[in-house]
């Protein structure tokens, strides 16, 4: 009489459990199939809005920085604030391309009328005119300038994805946010080094030819270049490079376009030595040797190397060393510095292999030379 | 959700050298870095040989031994 009914409550128990979990899980799964992406955006928009947050410190941080260089270094004689607000937002608006033919000098056009205005408004802008000071504050308002746009840009499309709750496009920005905060990391980080005027370790081809150069009779070439001409095992060497200390990168294209269609050198060869970008894995100071123009940028020195060399059939060779972005934008690190004995000997090696006593060699250090002279 | 955006890393701090070398005897020496100081700069006499030397290097290495 009493076992009947508990087993009967057990029955039903174990029945009603099931029924329960059916339902539970059938319930979890329409909720997921109906509010999923909803829940995923829930937590892209808030991931996105942390990383923005972030990108806001560092922006107002990067601004604060060069005016506070402007005013302490550059004594700026009245207050620059106004003036750094509106160069934030300058913007340099590129050719069109639909009739790509002649680009390259329409890019040049631009790209020089700009640097060109943005020395002469810092050099207004600034007591102290020194032309490292100048060129300096150059590039601090260009990292400004980056960090500003990276940050609206990403705070665009944040915005963009809220208001259309847009699943994929919250999603991409999500997963490109890593990346952008490690480039942003960098430029924060090299703001650090401009300010004192240490060298970067995009400077390492500066470094490796500065050895060529010292105590050398130099002359200037192209606009920030400077050549001096050595000597090596009976090769007469050309070599160029941005005129340091300052932290310009120079017009290399130029300077190589002079020293053979101007001053009439026939070179057996052009060595040109930059920092490269590692990939992940790769050990940073590792040499790599190669063929080309080692240049980066927008594209037009590029040419103009790769115009000029193959116009007069010179052969192009590369010597990179390996870096990441932000070791190749911030203070020097010493596995780079000291792989700049191992550069210097594969160029002599490179020089020694491809050309023959009697030869003309243009060799050349690209990069930026902030706290490089020759 | 794992976050997609990274904690701010924990750096080592970076300590800043100048290499001076003297271009007789080779003998390197290395100091602190000091705002003014570039490669090529002039340095200080050897103290080896009493040459003049140049800043040959100027490199930052973490305070901290990695690994």
């Amino acid at each position: 009489m009493s076992l009947f009914p508990s087993v009967a409550l057990q029955s039903l128990g174990t029945d009603t459990g099931t029924l329960v979990y059916i339902i539970f899980f059938m319930g979890l799964f329409v909720f997921q199939f109906a509010f999923g992406t909803r829940i995923q955006v829930y937590f892209a928009l808030n991931d996105i809005g942390r990383g923005l947050g972030k990108l806001k410190v560092m922006k107002e941080k990067s601004r604060k920085e060069t005016i506070d260089y402007l005013v302490n270094v550059g004594k700026a004689p009245s207050d620059p604030t106004q003036r750094v607000d509106q160069f934030l937002d300058y913007v340099t608006i590129m050719p069109v391309n639909t009739d790509p033919q002649g680009i390259i000098n329409k890019i040049d056009h631009i790209v020089t009328t700009n640097n060109d205005r943005v020395r002469a408004e810092v050099t207004a802008l600034v007591a102290q005119n020194s032309p490292v000071t100048v060129s300096i504050s150059e590039n601090l308002l260009e990292v400004a300038t980056a960090l500003n746009m990276i940050h609206k840009i990403v705070r665009h499309y944040y915005i963009l994805g809220k208001k259309t709750n847009s699943y994929f496009t919250l999603i991409q920005l999500q997963m490109l946010m890593p990346m952008i905060m490690q480039e942003c990391d960098a430029l924060l980080n090299a703001v650090d080094s401009f300010k004192v005027g240490q060298p970067v370790g995009d400077g390492i081809g500066c470094v490796a030819v500065s050895k060529f150069m010292v105590g050398k009779e130099k002359r200037a070439i192209a606009k920030d270049t400077v050549m001096a001409i050595a000597e090596y095992k009976g090769r007469k060497l050309y070599v160029v490079k941005a005129d340091g200390p300052m932290a310009y990168v120079g017009q290399p294209g130029v300077a190589i376009k002079k020293v053979i269609e101007e001053m009439g050198v026939k070179p057996s060869a052009i060595i040109m030595i930059d920092a490269a970008l590692k990939l992940e894995g790769e050990k940073t100071g590792e040499i790599a040797e190669g063929v080309g123009a080692a240049i980066g940028g927008i594209g037009v020195e590029k040419f103009q190397i790769e115009e000029v060399a193959t116009k007069n059939k010179v052969p192009l060779y590369a010597i990179l060393v390996k870096q990441s972005i932000l070791e190749a934008i911030t203070v020097m690190r010493k596995e780079i510095a000291e792989a700049s004995e191992k550069v210097v000997q594969t160029l002599e090696r490179v020089i020694e292999e491809k050309t023959k006593e009697g030869d003309d060699v243009i060799v050349v250090g690209i990069g930026n030379t902030l706290g490089i002279a020759q | 959700m794992i976050s997609s955006v990274p904690a701010t890393d924990k750096k080592s701090k970076l300590l800043v050298y100048s290499i001076e070398e003297c271009p007789v005897c080779n003998q390197k020496t290395k100091r602190a870095f000091v705002v003014g100081d570039y490669i090529t700069k002039e340095g200080s006499k050897c103290t080896k040989c009493g040459n003049q030397t140049r800043v040959s290097l100027v490199y930052a290495e973490s305070s901290k031994p990695s690994g």
